[in-house]
């Protein structure tokens, strides 16, 4: 009874000394924690895409109409999230443009940097400035195009069991024309299930 | 001797505190519409509040939030809980079956009912509505639609005019009204014309200039513990059980004998059977009518019982309820007797005081309202505004809302939200 009760104490006294554990997760093995959308899908998302834009040899056939030089896009707000999860969806796009930047497959204007550089112009035009070295007026270049998509999911939920369809889809339209340059899809399912027991 | 200190401690524990009186003070501020001082009450007792409990009390505190017009911190409040609610549902613990056992109903992790789960996306809709958050009410509309089909699609017809939620329906619909999917929004206008006839629009238009009107009034109901407490004593050889019922001001006292398989050698077994009742709460607020721009348009239309709903879904379980409460009383019981044997003084006296503290699990979400009602209207493109009077009795002024201006566009729809008294 006795040893018992020491048993007990010392297993009181040992619950709480454990040390927080950290560790590293390698983002390119990384995999889904649970059915709902996971930072596992971004890399899958943008992998998939570039390979498309590659493949159709949009930004190519535009180099090569216009003296090699690269096509002009700017990302949409974000994508348009039908999904029944809050996700960061600039994120997606963001990658994708970082992903084309450093293929060298487009140039990009920045959407969010529009009233900074104002900022900046109207600031370096006053009498503070060395006007000779200053930033000019008029020299902003306009989007030729726009990259945009859409993410929606269907989930089933049975008992413990979430069943979670996504499908992601991009398109690059051309501003003038609005005929859509390139276009493609990513699609998954996955299916997760709770333990009966928690902790 | 002995039965005197029996008799005082079943009297001295026989207050202690449950969920329901614990939550007292900060309901009764947040259905007299004092949001601060609700809240600065509801803090406390999430700081204080266990493990079991807190998600329970985030649900709270979410609600008030909402009702004051702090949408941000309602949306982390209520996202906290649905999540943690989400991971446990359907999952079991051992440890907390153990304690939930022999030591008290409320030692188990709160698992909201179905309807209250559904409630907490229809809320998080409107905090993110409210917020001017459309893409994050419209992701929450989504949520809501898969809760729906969770909860809804496997019930009985009787079932489903019982335990539906329309006002979380009507969020959806106005919603998909809002982004121009009138197929969708016809859909769960049809389920809700179904339960409350008078409450969906005629047709689903995306282009109309509306104002929406979502009131609330009256408390949901309480969950109360009812405890039949009592003790085992021997006189004269024979064995009698002592019951003192609430209510009843002198003990009731039966013959037990034969009864159980107790053999007492001893006297001042206690046992207490506790179970929860719900209990509908007062109401002060017979109907409600809604004011635009001074002049009194009509009066609002029932659109979702929460209090009936409540009542539907304890009715459910009450079986599995009182089962588990013979089970501890029996656990409780035996501790004293059979396995004080073999267990000796400390099981003897763990066991009374077990059944000396013995209390229902009261926890529910106490700051729903016990109605929602709506109201819509056309109207005219520009700036607006309304507030809510609430009458009760035969037509007399109980009070009025805070005033809400606001500005339409064409082709738009306005939801404007009342949180009511009680």
């Amino acid at each position: 009874m006795k040893k018992w009760f020491l048993l007990l104490i010392c297993l009181f006294l040992v619950a709480g000394c454990g040390k927080p554990a950290t560790r590293e997760i390698d983002i390119a093995t990384d995999t889904a924690e649970d059915a709902d959308f996971s930072s596992a899908d971004l890399a899958k998302i943008t992998d998939a895409m570039i390979n498309s834009m590659e493949a159709n040899g949009f930004y190519q056939k535009y180099a090569g109409q216009h003296g090699g030089e690269k096509p002009i896009l700017l990302l949409a707000k974000s994508l348009l999230n039908k999904t029944d999860e809050h996700i960061e969806t600039r994120l997606v796009l963001e990658k994708i443009r970082t992903a084309m930047m450093k293929d060298n497959m487009a140039q990009f204007v920045d959407d969010q940097a529009f009233d900074m550089a104002l900022d900046q112009l109207n600031l370096q035009a006053t009498d503070l400035y060395d006007n000779s070295k200053a930033a000019r007026l008029g020299r902003f270049v306009g989007a030729k195009f726009i990259l945009r998509g859409t993410i929606t999911n269907i989930r089933k939920q049975d008992g413990r069991e979430t069943i979670n369809f996504f499908n992601v889809t991009l398109d690059i339209f051309e501003v003038e024309t609005l005929l859509i340059k390139w276009t493609d899809e990513v699609e998954f399912k996955r299916a997760s299930t709770k333990g009966k027991v928690r902790r | 001797m002995k039965k005197i200190v029996v008799l005082a401690v079943l009297l001295l524990t026989a207050g202690c505190s449950t969920y329901t009186s614990r939550m007292e003070v900060s309901r009764d501020l947040y259905y007299e519409g004092q949001y601060q001082e609700a809240l600065l009450s509801v803090n406390k007792l999430v700081k204080d509040a266990s493990d079991n409990d807190i998600y329970l009390y985030l649900l709270e505190r979410g609600k008030i939030r909402l009702a004051y017009g702090d949408y941000d911190s309602a949306i982390v409040d209520l996202q906290e809980a649905e999540r943690r609610f989400h991971e446990i549902e359907k999952t079991y613990s051992v440890g907390e079956f153990m304690k939930s056992s022999l030591i008290s109903a409320e030692k188990i992790e709160y698992q909201p009912e179905s309807h209250e789960k559904i409630l907490i996306n229809a809320y998080l809709l409107l905090a993110y509505w409210l917020e001017g958050d459309v893409e994050g009410s419209y992701v929450e509309r989504n949520r809501v639609n898969n809760r729906l089909q969770q909860y809804t699609d496997q019930l009985s017809q009787a079932d489903w005019e019982k335990l539906d939620v329309p006002f979380a329906r009507y969020l959806v619909a106005l919603l998909y009204e809002m982004e121009g999917l009138n197929d969708d929004a016809r859909i769960e206008y049809d389920l809700i014309r179904k339960l409350r006839p008078e409450a969906a629009p005629p047709e689903a238009n995306s282009n109309l200039t509306e104002i929406a009107v979502f009131t609330e009034f009256g408390r949901a109901p309480v969950k109360v513990s009812r405890e039949i407490r009592g003790y085992f004593d021997k006189k004269d050889g024979k064995l009698f059980a002592v019951f003192l019922v609430p209510g009843i001001p002198q003990p009731l006292i039966f013959d037990a004998g034969g009864a159980g398989g107790l053999d007492l050698t001893d006297p001042g077994v206690i046992f207490t059977f506790a179970y929860p009742e719900y209990q509908r709460q007062p109401r002060q607020v017979e109907y409600c009518a809604i004011v635009i721009d001074n002049v009194e348009a009509s009066r609002t239309v029932p659109l979702d019982n929460v209090e009936e709903t409540a009542m539907a879904a304890f009715k459910k379980k009450q079986g599995s309820i009182l089962f588990k409460a013979a089970l501890r009383t029996a656990l409780k019981t035996s501790a004293q007797t059979k396995l004080a044997d073999k267990g000796g003084a400390v099981v003897d006296i763990l066991g009374k005081v077990l059944s000396a503290v013995e209390r229902a699990d009261t926890r529910s979400w106490q700051t729903l309202p016990a109605e929602i009602q709506v109201f819509r209207m056309e109207c005219e493109p520009g700036p607006h505004a309304v507030y809510v009077r609430y009458y009760g009795e035969g037509g007399r002024l109980l009070g009025t809302s805070p005033s809400c201006r606001f500005k339409v566009e064409k082709g738009k729809k306005v939801i404007l939200y009342f949180p009511g008294p009680s």
